[in-house]
């Protein structure tokens, strides 16, 4: 286990509410977390506290194990590296200076940078696709490059544990798939990850973890379609959601299209707002031997079920279930991601438009 | 640029740099009242590296027991303050902040001028100077420290014991005897070279050394220090540790100069932004070129004072003066700085 966080409890001093309440998580080596929640949950509460900046009032939060207060200030900015919000970065360096400041943790305290901490600016530079920005000043870059070059700066340590606060807010669509897809890439190598997001479907196309956090302290920390769901948006934000698949060629892409305001009792309550509608849920499943599992699975949500049918083809090697229910939409959305957590299992459900929404003429 | 050379300066520079001083502090040995040619001084400086030339016992005098621990004080302080001006201008990422902020030469002027009244020789006024400077950092820390403050709480405590100084300076004024002790205290606080000597600089100069030096080889890491806060404090070294040994240097230099030659205005300000303009914000460049710059300015400085009339101008008059106008034509030609 790379990082793990137990019991983490954290109140400002001077102040009633307990922010943070028991956190708890883990995580392994290449994995990526994302932390969700409205504005004031906490996140960046939660870094700062995850790294040690900020002490626990209670808990302990480990590296490998190892409590992080406890590992000596150098050995720990190698291992972890901090990228701040690109906003309240100082501007008065070149791009490579910046850069090079990574290296802080890398050699001792009055040695200068020597050839081989450049050739690591050269090569992070090279790494991020950023060598045009070489000797522009920070504060002559746009938002876009100056979080590339943040991330460069943390690259430069080395690290293996890398901490972005909101890499992605205040950034243009392309700028944001920028920096996506290097937090995705550096996944891959095994680098764990952690960040801070206002995008839920930016959680749910990358992350493999979720950690929701809702202003009452609380949390949901699971594995991101389990966490991220409309419901529990719906709960942790006060806003009724959608989590719908966009189908490309190449790929299908979950995201999330906030709907509306819930009513005050709503976001207290979680789900007492949650609307019935009549859904369709059409299931492929690629083996035989999971018709079972589906069938028990299914068994449990026979209240709301008011009709079914399968249909093996054979010749495809499939077993076509159709399944129609008349169920709250967070049951429905449940079951879904129950389904799909099968494996060989394709699912996808319909919603029936209500009255007032039907297309006019 | 090559990528080698981050924050480097150029051969050019270096080289530039490094001759300044010297050059600067041989010519201000010829000029005076008694003006010697520089062939003259060239072979008194050779004579006392061990080349046998015979020497004129007067220019002698003139020269190593006058001139040369003036020039010497004044390469010092004129370095001193600008590396200390450029290190609080880090420090707070403030581009006003001067060697003062904290109060410490406000403190040293009161213990330089409670040493007057008292009637104390030289060597008390400078050393109550140092003791008032460290006591002034003393309660500027103890009054702006606390968790969870930032560098701005200092600054403010700073700019509060120091005019708190400045009134006890005025207050000391007020009770002196109008005849001999306000003179030499106005005179005193306006700054001087003139006390000038060997033993001066020898209760003086160390400190300065040492500041410098530490400062120096910590030049590449002072960098850190205007990054925010939470991303300094993630670079792995010691951010605390840091700022303290940054703020004892400075003020330690600022002590030293102020009671060696009174309140030098300007320099601390002047030399580090004319650096930053040409030489960037990269303090592996921008501390060799303070100290460079500042001891070359304040022997220029102070050779112009000690010649242009027969009575040597106060130097505060002179820094800004001289630094004021040159300091807007740079600001203008360069578009402005920032920090």
């Amino acid at each position: 286990m790379m990082l793990s966080v137990e019991n983490g409890c954290y109140k400002y001093p001077k102040s009633e509410r307990q922010i943070l309440k028991d956190i708890c998580f883990e995580l392994d080596e290449g994995q990526l977390l994302a932390i969700l929640g409205p504005n004031g949950a906490g996140k960046t509460t939660l870094l700062r506290c995850v790294m040690g900046l900020l002490k626990w009032e209670k808990g302990v939060s480990r590296l490998e194990g190892r409590d992080i207060r406890r590992i000596p200030n150098r050995e720990l900015w190698q291992t972890v590296a901090y990228v701040p919000q690109a906003k309240a970065a100082a501007a008065i360096y070149t791009t490579e200076e910046m850069i090079l400041l990574g290296r802080s943790s890398r050699f001792g305290l009055l040695a200068q940078p020597k050839e081989e901490d450049m050739d690591v600016v050269r090569q992070v530079m090279e790494r991020l696709h950023i060598q045009h920005l070489a000797g522009r000043k920070c504060s002559e870059i746009s938002g876009g490059e100056l979080q590339m070059v943040l991330i460069a700066k943390a690259l430069a340590a080395e690290p293996r544990v890398l901490v972005l606060d909101e890499p992605e807010s205040n950034l243009d669509f392309r700028n944001q798939l920028l920096i996506l897809d290097a937090i995705s890439s550096l996944t891959a190598e095994g680098m764990t990850c952690v960040f801070n997001t206002h995008y839920p479907a930016h959680a749910l196309q990358r992350a493999d973890r979720a950690l929701l956090l809702s202003r009452d302290g609380g949390f949901r920390f699971g594995p991101t379609a389990e966490v991220v769901t409309e419901a529990h948006i719906e709960q942790a934000f006060g806003v009724k959601a959608v989590i719908g698949e966009i189908e490309t060629p190449d790929r299908v892409l979950r995201d999330v299209i906030p709907l509306s305001l819930s009513s005050e009792a709503a976001a207290v309550t979680g789900l007492a707002a949650d609307r019935r509608s009549i859904a369709a849920i059409a299931v492929i499943a690629h083996d035989f031997a999971r018709a079972e599992e589906i069938n028990s699975l299914l068994h449990e949500y026979g209240e709301h079920v008011i009709g079914r049918m399968g249909l093996p083809y054979r010749p495809g090697g499939v077993h076509v279930i159709t399944v129609t229910l008349d169920a709250p939409a967070s049951r429905v959305q449940e079951l879904v991601t129950r389904l799909d957590r099968l494996p060989g299992v394709s699912v996808k459900a319909t919603y029936a438009k209500d009255k007032e929404e039907a297309p006019i003429g | 640029m090559k990528r080698a050379e981050i924050g480097r300066l150029s051969a050019r520079a270096r080289l530039f740099l490094l001759i300044l001083p010297p050059l600067t502090a041989l010519a201000a040995l010829c000029v005076g009242r008694i003006p010697l040619a520089p062939v003259e001084v060239l072979r008194s400086v050779a004579a006392h590296l061990g080349a046998g030339y015979e020497l004129n016992a007067n220019t002698e005098q003139v020269l190593w027991s006058m001139r040369f621990p003036r020039i010497l004080l004044a390469l010092l302080t004129g370095a001193g303050l600008a590396v200390s001006g450029c290190a609080f201008q880090s420090l707070f990422s403030n581009p006003l902040a001067t060697p003062d902020t904290l109060g410490v030469a406000s403190g040293s002027c009161f213990g330089a001028a409670l040493a007057i009244l008292i009637g104390w020789g030289i060597l008390g006024v400078q050393a109550l100077a140092l003791v008032f400077g460290v006591v002034a950092l003393g309660l500027s820390w103890l009054a702006g420290r606390g968790r969870g403050r930032g560098m701005n709480t200092i600054i403010l405590a700073g700019i509060m014991i120091g005019s708190l100084f400045t009134a006890l300076v005025s207050l000391v004024k007020f009770v002196a005897d109008t005849e001999s002790q306000l003179p030499a205290i106005t005179y005193w606080l306006m700054g001087s070279l003139n006390s000038a000597s060997y033993t001066t600089l020898a209760m003086g100069a160390p400190l300065i050394l040492i500041g410098l030096v530490i400062v120096y080889l910590l030049r590449w890491r002072l960098n850190i220090l205007p990054l925010p806060e939470d991303e300094a404090r993630t670079s792995g070294v010691s951010l605390r540790g840091l700022r303290i040994v940054t703020i004892l240097c400075a003020t330690a230099m600022t002590a030293a100069c102020v009671s060696m030659c009174g309140q030098v205005g300007w320099v601390g300000l002047l030399v580090p932004h004319i650096c930053r303009m040409r030489f960037g914000s990269n303090h592996l460049s921008l501390v060799p070129a303070s100290v460079s710059l500042g001891a070359a300015f304040m022997v220029v400085v102070d050779t112009l004072a000690r010649t242009l009339t027969a009575a040597s101008i106060p130097i505060s008059v002179l820094t800004a003066i001289i630094g004021a106008p040159f300091f807007i034509l740079l600001l203008r030609r360069s578009g402005g700085w920032e920090l």
